[in-house]
């Protein structure tokens, strides 16, 4: 088992570098095929008249003469270990992690990004926990009672949900609950920990406009799942052996029906805490999301590349906890 | 996969009334396919709706010519200066001359522009389809039917690609890309740009689904006997197991299309897609917004026209589905 | 150009282009003996101080949207920090805090008189006032003013914010200087400081607006000491009325007054409330909200109301009086390329002067709120400008005719060309929409081309060679004054030598040696109503020339909270609220 974690661990670090590299590479080439030179991106972060001797002072102080695997071994060395600039009298330090500084502001990144993660974790744990007991539930009872009414309206419903915009379901909600009938109205971000009543109160439309689309597809999922397993052999065993139906339902059913779901989980979870960035667009929440949308008008490339990484991150994260979860609870997965 | 609405494809064969003087004749597996498929109401209506779709799609240029409509023509008539260039009237200025209303500053007709919109958006959706299914196709044969470092390569190749955030990706591509590139502009490249961020990070998805299949698939019969008859990998590639992936790549393919129309418009949406004046659904959208209490009426017609898309191939990939694999229900 | 609004756009960037702010009527001032209570309504506070009070105590709350440049003093360029910095950073000179014209008037704040120029107009001194203090109680010297200068103009890796006009103006050293981070021994030789408070600047050429140039934050002092560089904005020392009790970078900043200001050394500010926060990175829903309820005083930004709020305070009255509908000092305008065949033409020019429906163009905009029509180059609250019209169409919907009769002068049929705007500003495309309709009436097949806002001026509309490769013939274009005057609105549009070969402003290039002559002697002249008179002329010249369709003059749409005291809309501040004095009226 120990063995195993270090594998998975270890390759999902190696994930990260490939993805790093690739990401690197990818904004590192990205501008010069929109035409644009060194000294061009340089004079980006002078402002007005650009000189050329400040530029080449750019060029070498973010190193940006220098060649890809240089720059991107610099990157990597920054991350771990720190780095130095000069924006001032002295050489200011970069903390680790060093994501490096903002062309636009001067200021580090990751201090920055770190800041804006609590907005969408919250935003995507409250919306998850939803998606989740939503979704798995309506699927369970829909399969469990197929064509029934039940199954037809929420089958129905969940097919509208899938089939909705996130920033539409958003705006409406929005049009209904903060302007028609103003019951809740200046939705600000608020800290968990200052006033945890007004963090809930200020996320419960961000969070129903996500979940609804997210529960949509987890309703038809678990059914689908849930119709298969339940149709299994040994359920028919479970039954004969005279089992009652809510253990054969729990401990058979659902059990093997939520395996995928949990797979598919992990990604959409990863995918949403590197930034829900429709909803929070929306919304108007200061998250991650918002920061990338941010950083990319600006054409900031460290902060686009930090905020990036981070959401590479989180992917790779989740999906390795999925990973571990399974191997926890299923011993076969340790073995392939 | 996900299970359809209706139940109608999970009917026993034997119970389907046919007539009684049926006769007995052998079906292919595309006849028996039709069959369920045709008893499958909601998918049916999700097809008839698709193929409207499609046709205004493809006739939006000759019905604009036709009756006159030009999505770009100005009536700044019907707005109100004096209030910041809104809509007179109600619903959004909508009158006979303009069912649906017109937008604000510029008072263009919302029904031309929506028209307009529907083969902007149906086009990125089937490119960037289109692009990942090729992709994805070639790729996942080739994992699953030569197995080994080849397999390994891909399938890893696979996971970076699905380890990156897919939506910052095409953002920061189209931003950067925006004023030209590639001896392109304008309206081209745009869809171009879209096709290429949307198609190219979304093929692993096709490309796991057809490696599955291909495994399954490379072990049967038929295979095995066009392999001892002397056929070379490339025959049998494509061949032998292409056909038989048809139906797969079919059914991923009608439910890719609605992901990828959401998609484009959620670029749209955050400014990144397709660029005014150029009507499209998620540009519609992004401006709408800016009025969803003044002028909801606005904020809606984008809204329903995705809405209804969306839907009309998510029931028909659906339908497809469970009538090419019963078991899937 | 200084970025007056809509700074920090998103990607989907509204450009949503108004202004609230603070509200009156009701007067709850102690001081009723100004003219502010009794003419309040609408627009009351772009003629007067309204809520005009001497009342201490209370919060004043700022809300922005999105993030400043910098509360930096040298490293910004936006007029709302221009504005508000001078709470904790004192310029040599400042702004008059009044409404309307007298908001023009220039007045000495750090420095006790205004500049006295030397005989040749070639140098500047200014005497500072005694007992100038810091909030650490150090005492405030002529130095730090030069070093100020020099960190803002001569670092530019390192503040890269703001203009440059001393690095352009000020005699450089022998072997160029390198700025005070890189140079650390070395300084500016043209700035000198005899004594610690007087402090003389050698400039290469005259220039009468002087004056207007050391108003700007850049000048207000900054101890070397002290200077961290980039991170200096973590840490301001103040040394005006107010100073930082706390910074939050995108956040909030939060000043209280500073104890070592000294009333007696200050004949303008009044230090009236117990706190000042500035929030960043509210939605701008919410800061309209905000103001309507009070909770907020001002919205810093001054870009303007959601249309949405805009749409609802039009339709009531009683919020209507509460409103001022603002010149910003800006020039909304379509620039036409005089070296782009067939634009290279004159008559081609005049074709599209008379084709444009400017009400069209207008309602776009967002309609009279947003803007008045425009017809000069020099909008109406610039000192200098002049009324006058050469291209009259009936009710300015343009005239397909005379476009026609201009373009067969011309000998052309039609034209096809590309006309550029800016993709996040959603206004400035549907005015170009609007153009392009008109021009298509007279045969003029306009394609409108978008490129990302910050690479406009660098890259594609402010480069000539790529106008030229891609046949951009016509330009959209805003433009605002650094600093009130013709010379600070015209010089950087229309002075031939201003052309560059990337971030250009004179988008039209046009090298007229008339106008630069005109230019020139506008710049060493002494004499304010004949600049004055000069920036007219250049203004007619250049309409003569037909190379700048003006559209609009862009309008500030501002809201009046009744909780704000000393409400005064000035030009000097693109229309904004004057932010020296605004105190609580809780």
């Amino acid at each position: 088992m120990f063995a195993y974690i270090i594998r998975r661990i270890f390759a999902a670090v190696i994930l990260l570098l490939v993805v790093s590299a690739v990401t690197f590479a990818i904004f590192f080439l990205l501008p010069r095929f929109a035409g644009e030179t060194a000294d061009q991106l340089a004079a980006q972060y002078i402002g007005k008249n650009p000189s050329p001797e400040a530029i080449a002072a750019v060029k070498q102080n973010l190193g940006l003469d220098q060649p890809l695997y240089a720059q991107y071994w610099n990157f990597l060395k920054g991350l771990v270990s720190g780095a130095e600039y000069k924006f001032g009298p002295e050489p200011a330090t970069c903390h680790v992690p060093c994501f490096g500084y903002s062309f636009k502001n001067h200021l580090e990144v990751w201090p920055e990004l770190s800041k804006r993660i609590p907005i969408t974790v919250s935003l995507a744990a409250g919306a998850a926990v939803l998606w989740l007991v939503s979704g798995v539930a309506t699927g369970v009872v829909s399969a469990l009672k197929p064509r029934s009414i039940f199954d037809r309206i929420s089958m129905g419903v969940a097919l509208a949900g899938v089939s909705l915009p996130v920033f539409f379901t958003g705006a409406l909600l929005l049009t209904l609950f903060s302007y028609e009938w103003p019951i809740l109205d200046n939705l600000q971000y608020v800290d968990f920990t200052d006033n945890p009543l007004m963090w809930a109160r200020n996320l419960i439309l961000p969070w129903i406009s996500l979940a609804f689309l997210y529960s949509a597809l987890y309703a038809r999922l678990t059914r689908a799942g849930m119709l298969e397993t339940m149709s299994e052999d040994y359920i028919r065993t479970a039954r004969a052996k005279g089992l009652v139906e809510r253990k054969v339902v729990t401990r058979h059913g659902l059990r093997a029906a939520l395996t995928p779901i949990v797979t598919i989980f992990g990604m959409d979870l990863g995918l949403l805490l590197g930034g829900a960035l429709i909803t929070e667009q929306v919304f108007s929440l200061q998250g991650v999301g918002q920061f990338a949308v941010q950083a990319i008008s600006d054409n900031d490339l460290p902060k686009i590349l930090g905020v990036t990484l981070l959401a590479a991150f989180f992917i790779v994260a989740c999906n390795l906890v999925v990973d571990l979860l399974y191997a926890l609870v299923d011993p076969r997965v340790r073995l392939s | 996969m996900t299970a359809s609405v209706t139940t109608a494809g999970n009917e026993p064969e034997a119970a389907a009334p046919d007539g009684p003087a049926k006769k007995i004749e052998g079906r292919s597996l595309g006849q028996i396919a039709w069959t369920r498929f045709k008893r499958d109401k909601a998918a049916v209506a999700g097809g008839v709706v698709v193929i409207l779709l499609i046709l205004l799609a493809v006739l939006a240029k000759p019905i604009e010519s036709l009756f006159g409509l030009d999505p770009d023509a100005l009536h700044q008539d019907l707005l109100d200066a004096n209030l910041g260039g809104l809509p007179l009237g109600d619903w959004g200025g909508m009158s006979l001359d303009h069912p649906l209303g017109v937008d604000p500053l510029q008072g263009r007709d919302l029904l031309t522009r929506v028209i307009e919109g529907s083969w902007v958006s149906l086009l990125v959706a089937f490119g960037a389809t289109l692009l990942s299914n090729t992709i994805g196709t070639v790729l996942g044969i080739m994992a699953g039917y030569y197995g080994g470092w080849v397999d390994t390569l891909i399938s890893r190749v696979m996971d970076v690609f699905l380890a990156f955030p897919l939506l910052l990706f095409a953002i920061a591509i189209s931003t950067s890309l925006q004023g030209g590139a590639f001896g392109l502009h304008g309206l081209p490249l745009h869809m171009m740009v879209l096709i290429f961020v949307i198609g190219f990070f979304n093929w692993p998805y096709m490309g796991r689904i057809v490696r599955g299949q291909t495994l399954s698939l490379r072990e049967r019969e038929f295979v095995h006997a066009a392999r001892s008859l002397g056929a070379r990998g490339p025959f049998i590639l494509f061949k032998e197991l292409l056909p038989n992936l048809v139906g797969p790549i079919l059914v991923y393919s009608t439910l890719l299309i609605p992901t990828n129309i959401l998609f484009e418009a959620g670029l749209s949406f955050l400014g990144v897609g397709i660029q005014p004046p150029q009507a499209s659904w998620g540009g519609m959208l992004q401006d709408a917004i800016r009025y969803y209490q003044v002028d909801p009426q606005y904020m809606v017609v984008p809204g329903l026209a995705i809405f209804i898309t969306v839907l009309a191939f998510n029931l028909l990939g659906d339908g497809l589905r469970d009538a090419l694999d019963p078991k899937s229900n | 150009m200084r970025r007056s609004r809509t700074v920090a756009l998103t990607a989907m960037a509204a450009a949503a282009v108004l202004v609230v702010t603070g509200c009156s009527s009701s007067s709850k001032s102690g001081d009723s003996s100004s003219s502010s209570a009794a003419g309040a309504g609408a627009d009351a506070a772009t003629k007067n101080i309204v809520n005009a009070s001497d009342k201490k105590g209370g919060t004043v709350t700022f809300e922005m949207k999105g993030t400043p440049d910098s509360l930096d003093p040298g490293n910004t360029y936006y007029a709302y920090i221009y504005n508000f910095s001078r709470l904790y950073a004192r310029p040599l000179t400042t702004f008059n805090p009044a409404a309307g014209e007298d908001g023009n008037k220039l007045v000495p704040d750090l420095a006790e008189s205004m500049g006295q120029p030397s005989a040749d107009g070639l140098s500047w001194t200014y005497k500072l006032r005694k007992g100038l203090k810091y909030d650490d109680g150090t005492p405030i010297t002529s130095k730090d003013v030069k070093y100020a200068v020099e960190r803002s103009n001569f670092a530019p890796d390192v503040n890269s914010n703001g203009p440059t006009y001393f690095h352009d103006l000020l005699v450089d050293n022998p072997t160029p200087y390198a700025g005070p981070y890189k140079d650390k021994e070395g300084d500016l030789k043209s700035i000198e400081t005899p004594d610690d408070t007087t402090i003389v600047f050698h400039l290469q050429h005259p220039f009468a607006d002087f004056d207007y140039l050391v108003s700007a934050p850049q000048t207000a002092p900054v101890p070397q000491a002290k200077d961290t560089g980039a991170d200096y904005v973590k840490h301001i020392v103040s040394s005006g009325s107010f100073k930082f009790e706390s910074y939050e970078d995108g956040k909030q900043a939060t000043l209280v007054p500073n104890t070592n200001w000294d009333k007696s050394t200050d004949p303008i500010r009044k230090q009236l409330p117990d706190k000042i926060q500035l929030k960043m990175n509210i939605d701008q829903a919410t800061i309209d909200k905000d103001l309507l309820a009070g909770n907020a005083q001002v919205d810093l930004v001054g870009g303007g109301v959601d249309p949405q709020t805009q749409a609802q305070i039009l339709q009531n009255p009683k919020l209507k009086a509460k409103t001022d509908n603002a010149y910003g000092g800006r020039l909304v305008y379509l620039a036409i390329n005089s070296k782009v065949a067939p634009f290279d033409n004159v008559e081609c020019r005049k074709a599209v002067q008379f084709a444009i429906d400017k009400v069209s163009v207008q309602t776009a905009e967002g309609g009279p709120i947003r803007g008045q029509i425009a017809n000069t180059v020099l909008p109406p609250d610039i000192p200098g400008h002049q009324d006058f019209n050469l291209y009259e169409t009936k009710d300015n919907k343009g005239d397909e005719a005379k476009a026609k009769d201009a373009l067969k002068a011309c000998g052309k049929d039609g034209i096809n060309t590309v006309l550029s705007a800016r993709t996040e500003r959603a206004t400035e495309v549907a005015a170009a929409t609007s153009i392009q309709a008109a021009l298509k009436k007279v045969g003029i097949n306009a394609e409108i081309q978008q490129y990302p806002q910050g690479k406009y001026l660098t890259d594609s509309a402010g480069a000539p060679q790529f106008t030229q490769d891609h046949n951009i013939g016509l330009m959209m274009m805003q433009w605002g004054a650094d600093w009130p005057t013709g010379y600070g609105f015209l010089q950087q549009v229309v002075d031939g030598r201003a052309i560059k070969a990337s971030g250009n402003s004179n988008l039209s290039q046009l090298n007229d040696p008339s106008v630069n002559k005109l230019i020139d002697d506008a710049a060493v002249n002494p004499d304010k109503a004949a600049r004055e008179k000069i920036y007219g002329d250049i203004d007619k010249k250049v309409m003569e020339q037909a190379v700048i369709v003006p559209l609009t003059y862009f309008k500030v749409f501002l809201y009046r909270p009744d909780s704000a005291t000393n409400l005064a809309s000035t030009p000097a501040f693109s229309g904004e609220y004057d932010y020296l004095n605004i105190g609580s009226a809780k």
